[in-house]
């Protein structure tokens, strides 16, 4: 198990041309994957091309602490550098890179938070409110890949050591001996690597493959110190880039990939060394090494779409391999509509879940709304699962703080009931808001205690090098980003919504029930006489994304509430500590794989949910909530709660293949797309997904090893899920389809 | 005015061109022994009955005032013959399993759905389709709920079985968009067997919209044993090439055989004669494609 080179498989003989190496390559990774699953058991989250390791690799860490685990610049640089020297390396032949991983060094350390930084007082408030609260949370904002590109290795190092004279003071010691400690590993490491490749270009027999494995030996030596100036070795640069940070701690997104790589395109196809097919070829190895997320298109700074001819190299390039593909487009005003409708093309043709589609106009307009202006709006660029980050610029902790509502419901609702007050509504909702506010404010000082603290827990020894300040300034992005731009997603807002929804109508409306008679149903989790009959009258109200119904009103008035009460701390943080002046809050609504963990921290709730159940996904209403399960009913519910500062509350779609099958049905789903985008809402994940197929893969994940879903915001193999998320995904399905999939009420066309 | 509604699907994408929000009429004027949405056939209330959905709750059984509904041996029986579709089992029955099928809507209470999607009937060229049942069984109501959309810009299209006398008819027809309607045989008399009545004011009818210039769109549900023979099909392609001599015609499209409504049949106790029928095979409804455009009528499949 874990092959990682693979020389000599193939006869003296064998000939290859680019696309049946692809298909090879395909093949191994679709075996990669089994081995995963074989090895690894159910992942709920993303591939990130990483492979399973090598029996005879055991890495062992240099603990700093008492529990075993490592902390801060020394124990971080120690074991990292440890670990490139022992990193084996993995080479296909067939490949054009290389820099695959096995594993993030986060994940194989203990516990994640310096223990001997405790924060109890705000854990009681996080456990209280379930609240994920992101200390010592890592990753998630985007390093600005160009000043790799313009720097190379070599350049860093020397960028580092003349920054480590400017600031000579003993608070950046630390920092400076470090990060150059960890560069100059790096540039070993690939000295070492372009050796070992070299060995086994002479090793392999087959000429064509030996050939291959000469260049990228030439190619890894040059990219070990040297700034990349062929498309090739941009990508090898990307490639190692996107390894080193993997490998340090899961790493972050990618970038506008098409601008990235055009420079490179443009000057090998003047100097005559590359054609279309072999840029083609090189970027679909890029989607093989890594999972990352790139944004394609969208508008340059004269609101002009950046789409290029790269852009379709790109779009043509991933439809070639057709993996997991973190792809999103940026729709604008000024869209390259036959860009737009050829990426709709490929959603519906390969139905692997990529390209995804953000919305310019909403995320600019909310992003501006923060005082920045159109032009940096613009370069906040599709990141991550739901999340938008300017490259280089911005410290976010994106995609990681969130706010449990419905836990925050549940406290609220039992301390109403147990006020001895008369329960309404209006009141629940009074309880609601004071018990919002300590969650948020108390989010809000975590951020805090994370930003002071979590150089001395994790610095980001990797992404600093890539970003505006650090280096400059001698201190870990934590302390030195040009923009702090703090993110504060809340989770649950349709549980919420339906929640108080159902009182209203069952309730204060039809008075067909009493808070008294519901509690006690709440508490036996329905398992009272009638307490199914109850539950199904309660799961039978208005809901949210229903089209202008009472649960959709509550949403729109948690969001407004949500989104006050976090943009309230801006003020309140920044008077508090002068350390962070321009720090900012955004709130969004997103809950990622998050809603089974959340659901089990949450009993019963009035919109008939179960004890333990998950919440709902993201901004997505709960399931059944429309008969038709009308797509434009639920994109217009989530545009009315979005946020609008520029964060996101996606919308996820799961639509059945047959709807685009014909030219006339993707012209539809264009103009679908482009609606849903333009009526308010900031991001939009796309499954096309045979019911049938899914439940197949459903009981045996193992007849589908090519099954690609979007989860959240992030792609994966289905048969990678574990049970409990395959049944989520199947659920949001269903739910779509209809109110029961397999008896639609009427059957559409003729009579 | 009210209508007699079954359904407001919006995000419908099989009624027609673009995203549209298609309003299911109930009651029809002929009994296709095919049809797929069998609930929409009555000009009155039906109640279905999900057996696979019912919680055992009996609250039906106390509700029905013709103990239509009963509880034997701890389990729940429906009799649909001594049901009076009163519709009082249904409005406790929160599982679904007891469905009341029909329902009075005003003109404001249908549009407070249908413009709520109005943005993507712009961008997709969509609208609102009137379908059913047979929409023409209701024409005052179509009228008004046209005048409606109009004054929104919202485009208008009916689904319609044109048997009508032309008079009846032909002021909505004056007033909606779009005319999408079934042509199901060519020859009258097999027509009258599968649908209980001719063809004659079905031919007239397509003939005299397409001298109004109105755009239309013509139908054929490929029906295993009943539509789907080689004449049928051609014979239908000839009479649409010869009528459509001023191009108004959009296309003419050949619908498969959709099983999906045989769970209505059982819910309604209806007998479903096409219980065992399977759709068309791709190759089969290519063959008959290729039979119609090779009249020069611009044929499209699903």
């Amino acid at each position: 198990m874990g092959k990682i080179q693979f020389i000599n498989e193939f006869d003296e003989k064998e000939e290859f041309t680019l696309d049946k190496r692809i298909k090879l390559l395909k093949k191994r990774k679709l075996e990669q994957t089994q081995e995963k699953i074989d090895m690894e058991g159910g992942l709920d989250e993303d591939d990130y091309g990483r492979v399973v390791q090598p029996d005879d690799f055991v890495f062992e860490c240099v603990p700093t602490n008492d529990n075993g685990s490592y902390y801060g610049y020394e124990g971080w640089r120690t074991n990292y550098c440890k670990l490139l020297d022992e990193h084996p390396l993995y080479c296909d032949p067939l490949d054009a890179f290389v820099g695959r991983g096995f594993f993030f060094m986060t994940r194989r350390k203990g516990d994640i938070w310096n223990p001997d930084m405790p924060y109890t007082e705000l854990k009681k408030a996080f456990d209280r409110y379930n609240i994920v609260c992101g200390i010592g949370s890592d990753g998630h904002f985007t390093p600005d890949l160009r000043m790799g590109f313009e720097m190379g290795w070599g350049g860093i190092l020397e960028k580092l050591k003349k920054y480590q004279k400017i600031n000579s003071g003993e608070e950046h010691r630390l920092f400076y001996e470090s990060e150059i400690m960890v560069v100059e590993h790096i540039i070993k490491f690939l000295h070492r690597i372009s050796g070992e490749i070299a060995e086994l270009a002479d090793e392999e027999r087959n000429p064509y493959l030996k050939q291959n494995l000469k260049d990228m030996a030439v190619c890894n030596e040059r990219m070990a110190e040297n700034p990349p100036e062929t498309m090739r070795e941009c990508i090898q640069w990307m490639c190692w880039f996107s390894f080193f940070s993997r490998l340090y701690n899961r790493g972050p997104s990618g970038g506008q990939l098409d601008e990235l790589l055009r420079p490179f395109y443009e000057h090998d196809i003047e100097a005559g060394i590359i054609d279309d097919e072999l840029a083609k070829f090189y970027i679909a190895c890029l989607f093989l090494n890594d999972t990352r997320y790139y944004q394609l298109a969208g508008p340059d700074d004269n609101g002009n779409d950046m789409a290029s001819h790269i852009s379709y190299l790109i779009l043509e390039a991933a439809d070639w391999i057709n993996i997991a593909c973190n792809l999103t487009v940026r729709v604008h005003d000024n869209m390259n509509e036959d860009f737009f409708k050829k990426s709709v093309g490929y959603l519906f043709k390969n139905k692997n879940a990529w390209p995804r589609f953000s919305g310019d106009n909403s995320l600019v307009d909310g992003f501006m709304r923060l005082g920045y202006d159109k032009n940096l709006a613009r370069h906040r660029l599709a990141a991550g699962c739901s999340w938008m980050s300017i490259p280089g610029m911005e410290y976010t902790l994106n995609d990681l703080v969130k706010i449990n509502v419905a836990k925050v419901f549940e406290v609220a609702y039992y301390e109403m009931m147990e006020s001895g007050e008369e329960p309404s509504t209006e009141l629940l909702w009074e309880y609601f808001e004071k018990h919002l506010k300590v969650a948020v404010s108390t989010t809000a000082e975590g951020i805090l205690f994370h930003l002071h603290n979590q150089d001395k827990n994790e610095p980001e020894l990797i992404c600093n090098l890539l970003s505006q300040g650090p280096v400059e300034m001698g201190a870990d992005v934590t302390k030195s980003a040009k923009y702090f731009n703090m993110c504060m997603d809340g989770a649950g807002i349709g549980t919420v919504a339906d929640s108080f929804a159902a009182c209203e109508q069952r309730i204060e409306k039809e008075h067909k029930i009493t808070w008294e008679a519901l509690t006690r149903q709440m508490e036996l989790n329905w398992n009272d006489i009638d307490g199914e009959y109850i539950r199904q009258m309660m799961l039978h109200s208005e809901r949210y994304c229903g089209g202008e119904t009472l649960g959709d009103k509550w949403a729109v008035r948690i969001s407004k509430l949500f989104s006050r009460l976090v943009r309230e701390q801006v003020p309140v943080i920044r008077a508090q500590d002068p350390s962070y002046p321009e720090i900012q809050f955004i709130p969004g609504w997103f809950s990622w794989s998050n809603t089974l963990e959340f659901g089990s921290h949450v009993r019963a709730t009035p919109n008939g949910r179960r004890n333990g159940e998950a919440i709902n996904h993201g901004a997505n209403p709960t399931y059944g909530f429309r008969k038709d399960g009308a797509v434009t009913a639920m994109a217009n519910s989530i545009a009315s709660i979005q946020p609008f500062y520029g964060n996101c509350a996606p919308v996820q779609l799961e639509l059945d293949p047959g709807i685009a099958d014909t030219p006339e049905g993707v012209e539809k789903m264009v103009a679908m797309i482009r609606t849903i985008l333009e009526t308010g809402n900031t991001l939009l994940n796309i499954n096309i997904i045979d019911k049938h197929k899914v439940l197949e893969a459903h009981k045996d994940p193992s007849k589908f090893p090519d099954l690609v879903v979007r989860v959240t915001g992030f792609t994966a193999y289905f048969s990678m899920l574990s049970p409990e998320f395959r049944q989520l995904v199947v659920d949001r399905i269903l739910a779509v389809n209809g109110e029961d999939a397999e008896l639609p009420d009427i059957v559409p066309s003729t009579k | 005015m009210e209508g007699l509604i079954t359904e407001i699907e919006r995000f419908a994408l099989s009624d027609g061109p673009g995203i549209r929000t298609a309003v299911f009429f109930k009651g029809c004027n002929m009994q296709c022994r095919w049809c797929h949405n069998p609930e929409t056939i009555k000009a009155g209330k039906d109640l279905l009955y999900y057996a696979s959905k019912c919680i055992g709750c009996y609250k039906c059984v106390y509700a029905c005032p013709s103990k239509a509904q009963k509880r034997i041996n701890n389990v729940h029986i429906y009799y649909p013959n001594i049901c009076v579709k009163c519709g009082k089992c249904a409005a406790l029955c929160y599982a679904g399993a007891m469905a009341l099928c029909g329902k009075k809507y005003t003109v404001d209470d249908v549009m407070r759905e249908i413009v709520q999607d109005k943005a993507y009937y712009v961008s997709s060229g969509g609208g609102v389709t009137l379908t059913g049942g047979e929409v023409l069984c209701q024409p005052d109501f179509v009228k008004e709920l046209t005048d409606a959309c109009h004054k929104e810009n919202i485009s208008v299209g009916i689904e319609t079985n044109l048997n009508f006398p032309w008079e009846s008819i032909k002021s909505v027809i004056d007033a909606v968009d779009l005319v999408m309607c079934d042509i199901k045989l060519i020859d009258s008399d097999e027509h009258k067997k599968w649908t209980g009545v001719g063809n004659e004011a079905i031919l007239e009818n397509v003939r005299r919209i397409a001298q109004t210039g109105k755009p239309f769109i013509v139908r054929t549900p490929l029906i295993p044993g009943a539509t789907d023979s080689a004449e049928n099909i051609g014979g239908i392609a000839k009479f649409l090439a010869d009528v459509d001599e001023s191009g108004t015609m959009m296309y003419y499209e050949l619908l498969n055989f959709n099983p999906l409504g045989a769970t209505k049949y059982a819910a309604l106790s209806r007998k479903n004669e096409f219980a065992d029928a399977k759709p068309l095979p791709k190759t089969r409804v290519r063959e008959l494609k290729s039979i119609a455009e090779a009249t020069g009528v611009k044929t499209k499949t699903e």
